[in-house]
């Protein structure tokens, strides 16, 4: 993991509007000592403005969550010339996508916020966001709108309109984009293909078993995809079956799936060879009779 | 539920229809709660948050939305970083929302761009964002090609819009 910067220290008052990261705007209700396990620790309570819902943290966190005061006119400003800029960016490997979109969102402060949202409709000018990423754009411009809002002192709908006005301005068409536009700025295309590397996820990351296969799925029109469906069918036939005992459900399934599959090149590549299928079955059967 | 008000004289068939588009597209009842005139003090093109604001409200439940319809002009919108063009207006979570047909000559035949944008205003009183779907109702009404669209929402909005008026439901 990436160090991250803290922030300058913090001092909050009562009525003081903050952004806790993720949650949205909250107003800081209280600033209070309290005894917990013996300590004397002093609590900043604040109410989110959304909802109503109360959050207490203790005041040494409050630089490591990345509790920040609401953004100010310059930085309002700075995400508007961001947002109408030609800045393209969006990266086609999913899980780097992924990493810094979390990052931006927790850390990132409002302009990371404007990443997030102008990075994924920028890619979803390419092709449909998968289901969590459209989830993730929604709470991004969902906390980007509230913080607008709440630094403009305007409305919500005033704050959305504003930045979809830049986003999709009135009168013209909504360009159509290429993978090639992306790889020259990305520079690979790693993200293109799921390898086995996908199961070593980190645990902060969110990305559903949903995102992880539509990705490639929208990318098969241009890519050759029976060849890498292929090969990680191959893959996922012999390793399954070299280490895991015969016991697992999933490598049953696993098998079950990939025995149709096995046979053909088998056939193919040795047609003398129908007996070993039923050799091979027979021992992987007794062993676990006889346990 | 939602409780339609027509600020002008409408067809009741037209009424009807878009009753029903707009059950079909959130799943909850609509009907017509009758007309209502125009707030003095103010004239064609009218700000539409200004209007809105003035209306007074039909007899309704809290988790009710009404959706006010016009046939009048509605003026541009000022926003922070330009105008817009304005067919409606509401608030995000808000409880009334309102639509112009004033940009469609026969009602009738023009019902799916009137419902279409009624579907728009309705969704972000239940806080529907604004739509990456350029099919979808709730992409922003203002693009080139919206007014093409039909009355649809993207599964995404759908299921979005399904889950606050289920917990909406008192």
């Amino acid at each position: 993991m990436a160090e991250t910067v803290l922030p300058p220290p913090l001092t909050l008052a009562v009525g003081d509007r903050v952004v806790y990261p993720n949650q949205g705007v909250c107003r800081v209700t209280s600033v209070e000592s309290k005894e917990v396990a013996g300590q004397t620790l002093t609590f900043v309570t604040m109410k989110r403005e959304e909802d109503g819902a109360v959050v207490m943290v203790p005041e040494a966190k409050v630089r490591s969550i990345g509790l920040r005061k609401v953004a100010g006119r310059a930085d309002v400003d700075r995400v508007f010339s961001f947002l109408r800029s030609d800045s393209d960016k969006a990266n086609l490997d999913w899980k780097q996508r992924a990493r810094t979109n979390v990052e931006r969102m927790s850390q990132g402060g409002l302009m990371g916020l404007a990443e997030v949202v102008k990075g994924l409709q920028v890619l979803s000018e390419l092709r449909p966001l998968p289901t969590k990423e459209r989830e993730l754009y929604d709470n991004a411009r969902h906390l980007l709108v509230a913080e607008l809002s709440a630094s403009l002192s305007i409305a919500e709908v005033d704050a959305e309109d504003s930045v979809d006005v830049v986003l999709f301005p009135p009168g013209r068409e909504r360009p159509k984009r290429t993978a090639e536009e992306f790889r020259t700025a990305t520079g690979d295309e790693d993200g293109m293909e799921l390898g086995e590397d996908l199961l070593g996820l980190g645990g902060e990351i969110e990305l559903g078993g949903e995102s992880e296969p539509e990705e490639p799925e929208a990318e098969v029109a241009a890519e050759p995809p029976p060849k890498a469906k292929a090969a990680g069918k191959a893959k996922g036939e012999k390793k399954p079956a070299a280490k895991k005992p015969a016991g697992e459900k999933k490598a049953t399934e696993k098998k079950a799936a990939a025995r149709k599959p096995a046979a053909k090149p088998e056939k193919k590549a040795a047609p003398k060879k129908p007996a070993p299928k039923a050799a091979a079955k027979k021992p992987a059967a007794k062993p676990a009779k006889k346990k | 539920m939602i409780r339609l008000v027509t600020l002008d004289a409408y067809d009741p068939k037209v009424i009807d229809r878009l009753c029903k588009v707009l059950y079909t597209a959130f799943g909850v009842g609509c009907e017509h709660a009758g007309d209502m005139p125009l707030p003095g003090g103010q004239s064609e093109p009218f700000d539409a948050q200004a209007l809105l604001q003035a209306l007074p409200s039909p007899r309704a439940y809290a988790d009710d939305k009404i959706l006010y319809l016009t046939s009048r002009k509605l003026k541009p919108r000022s926003l922070v970083s330009g105008d817009v063009p304005s067919s409606g207006f509401s608030n995000q979570n808000g409880p009334r929302a309102l639509v112009s047909s004033a940009g469609v000559k026969d009602p009738e035949a023009g019902l799916k761009l009137i419902a279409r944008h009624a579907m728009h205003q309705l969704g972000h009183t239940w806080e529907l964002h604004h739509c990456l779907d350029p099919r979808c109702a709730m992409y922003p009404p203002w693009t080139l090609n919206y007014d093409a669209g039909d009355t649809f929402f993207d599964t995404f909005c759908r299921d979005k819009s399904e889950q606050k008026i289920r917990l909406a439901k008192s």
